[in-house]
């Protein structure tokens, strides 16, 4: 079972069979490698026939078989591995599922380490090992696609459609023109909540690994389509490239309020912080804006530029003299604690205020962490730029 | 063991398909912000400013840079101050600096009140202008330079070039000749004051500064003949 459960540990290596990095046919998803048995029965029958295969095809059967062998040990041996932990942990092994595995390996091999993928893992072997393509030529050893010969068919099959496309707009674009037509402006394509995918999903939805400057030409050729008038028409294209972005006001709700014996809502918020100084905020209301820092005023601060900070989102809400503060703070010094009790403040807030003022205050910069700290010294200088005085003689 | 190690070396494993958090934050140099964040708009009227012309749609998915803790949405703040407090900062005294420029803004408001009141007629009285701030901006405006000379090699000779400045690199000068300005003074005579009595004259467009900035402009007119060295 041990044994199982460290042959999928995953840790990082470089692809070795590179043999296998074929190219994906004429769609850009490529086939998976797992319909190849098939391939490799029909195979087996025309080898007897003819005896004029290819050495390449003939290396990649074999190549291919083994992969299919060792994939069915490894699914054999993830089975048993998790029938032995399912027992191992007292349950039913037919009802046993991937996410019991998960906390199952979490329980028994407990892990501190920092980075989640050197954690110990048990996962199906197809998603441990990496898919890969079909065979992307023929027995006489000719390839499918025509751009076999670049290394990375897909990817530039992929740059080769968006070309196409800005082409056939472009003439589109003529055409309406001389129709006397213009674009639709309600159709609009709008790209403002989306991202192009990253590196690594292209590189996964490719089956290829490409560069940082292919990646580069990616973005640059699909922006290219966008900001043409007709991009639109090609939208269902587009779109498979991009990804959403989360909103961003609502990605944290805000709490509701709890009340007191006196019936005033009030909402406290921990963990407050900013450079090394840590505290927490209460909020009050209805109030009269009352403001006491650890027992204190708001003259706790000498600085006034740490009184304007703890009243800024006060101030940029309206909220001034309608509700109490009430805050402790500790460590650091007083701009970190102003800015963790800022922090603070405008946290709790949004428990008393609208969306429309909560998006406003995101756009302040104020529902933002400051997670800039004090830069670190370095050896063999004086501080963490400054070099020591240094004369050639 | 020696068959996991075989079956290591056979198959190689490949990243987990869900990208970790590290592979969408670009690094930005030292910064902690990745690339996308964009500065946060503070000030209430910019921020109205955007919602009416539609634009803050655009920005709904990009999250925003906290504010920094010397930038806040009250009147009283102003940016091109905030940045001359800085200049006129001495080993991180922000409080001592900021304290000398409110002071000289308030004898720039004192001597503005003094000429003020001994003026005879209402006619000068309308003339003067007692906001000390429009006095710093007209300051700082009048004695931003459009040129300036800078060495540039050619034959083995250095040629003194005129050379239009950015308005950065000019506002930069001209508030750096101010304060160098305001410095070269007795030792019996306050900063704040000499300042302040520097602020009313360049915004009156005489004083020490504005000649600084005209016998800089007549000297780039001197050296118009090597201003072809800029690009040849």
């Amino acid at each position: 079972m041990l044994k199982t459960v460290f042959n999928v540990i995953k840790t990082k290596h470089i692809q070795t069979n590179q043999g296998l990095q074929c190219l994906g046919p004429f769609t850009t998803q490529a086939c998976k490698f797992s319909n190849t048995s098939q391939l490799c029965h029909s195979e087996k029958q025309t080898h007897e026939e003819k005896q004029n295969i290819s050495k390449a095809m003939k290396a990649y059967l074999d190549r291919a078989r083994e992969h299919d062998e060792f994939m069915n040990e490894q699914n054999q041996e993830y089975q048993l591995g998790k029938r032995h932990l399912a027992n191992m942990m007292g349950e039913s092994p037919e009802t046993f599922t991937q996410h019991d595995v998960d906390n199952a390996i979490e329980y028994l091999f407990p892990s501190g380490l920092f980075e989640k993928k050197a954690r110990p893992m048990m996962k199906p072997p197809e998603e441990v090992f990496p898919q890969r393509k079909a065979a992307e030529f023929d027995e006489t050893g000719r390839p499918h696609h025509f751009l076999f010969y670049t290394g990375k068919a897909s990817f530039y099959q992929v740059l080769h459609d968006t070309v196409q496309h800005i082409v056939d707009l472009n003439r589109f674009e003529d055409a309406m023109i001389r129709k006397g037509m213009r674009p639709d402006k309600d159709q609009k394509i709008n790209l403002s909540g989306y991202q192009w995918i990253d590196k690594d999903s292209l590189e996964a939805k490719l089956v290829e690994t490409i560069g940082d400057k292919d990646y580069e030409s990616f973005v640059q050729a699909f922006e290219r389509l966008c900001s043409l008038p007709y991009s639109y028409k090609v939208k269902d294209f587009i779109m498979e490239y991009r990804k959403p972005l989360m909103s961003q006001t609502k990605a944290h709700d805000a709490p509701k309020p709890q009340y007191d014996e006196n019936g005033r809502a009030f909402v406290t918020t921990y963990e407050c912080l900013r450079k090394s100084a840590r505290g927490d905020v209460t909020i009050r209301s209805p109030g009269t804006g009352k403001i006491s820092i650890n027992g204190e005023d708001i003259t706790y601060f000498d600085l006034l530029q740490c009184r304007e900070q703890v009243i800024f989102p006060l101030l940029f809400t309206n909220m001034i003299n309608k509700v109490d503060i009430e805050a402790n703070v500790e460590g650091g010094g007083s701009s970190g604690q102003a800015g963790a009790i800022r922090w603070g403040i405008a946290w709790g807030l949004r428990s008393f205020l609208d969306q429309e003022t909560i998006e406003k205050m995101r756009l302040a910069g104020l529902l933002t962490r400051d997670y800039r700290t004090r830069e670190r010294k370095k050896p063999g200088q004086q501080g963490a730029r400054r070099k020591f005085t240094w004369k050639k003689r | 063991m020696a068959t996991i190690k075989t079956l290591f070396n056979k198959c190689q494993i490949l990243k987990s398909k869900t990208p970790l958090l590290s592979t969408f934050i670009q690094q930005n140099g030292m910064s902690q912000y990745p690339t996308y964040y964009i500065n946060p708009i503070y000030k209430k009227d910019a921020l109205e400013a955007l919602i009416k012309s539609g634009e803050d749609q655009n920005l709904k998915h990009i999250p925003t840079r906290a504010a920094l803790n010397n930038q806040t949405c009250s009147t009283a703040h102003d940016d091109l101050v905030n940045l001359f407090v800085n200049y006129v900062m001495k080993d991180g005294l922000k409080p001592l600096a900021r304290d000398l420029v409110a002071q000289s803004f308030e004898s720039v408001k004192r001597l503005q009140l003094e000429k003020y009141h001994k003026c005879q007629s209402e006619e000068e009285k309308a003339k003067i202008e007692l906001n000390p701030k429009t006095i710093f901006y007209t300051a700082i405006n009048n004695c931003k330079p459009i040129l300036h000379l800078t060495p540039i090699k050619r034959g083995g000779v250095r040629y003194q070039v005129p050379v239009p400045l950015t308005d950065k690199k000019s506002e930069f000068l001209s508030m750096k000749w101010l304060i160098a300005a305001a410095k070269e003074k007795d030792s019996t005579v306050r900063f704040h004051l000499q300042l302040a009595r520097e602020l009313i004259d360049a915004a009156n467009n005489t004083g020490r500064v504005i000649k600084r900035k005209q016998d800089l402009h007549r000297q780039c007119e001197a050296n118009r003949a090597y201003a072809h060295y800029r690009w040849s």
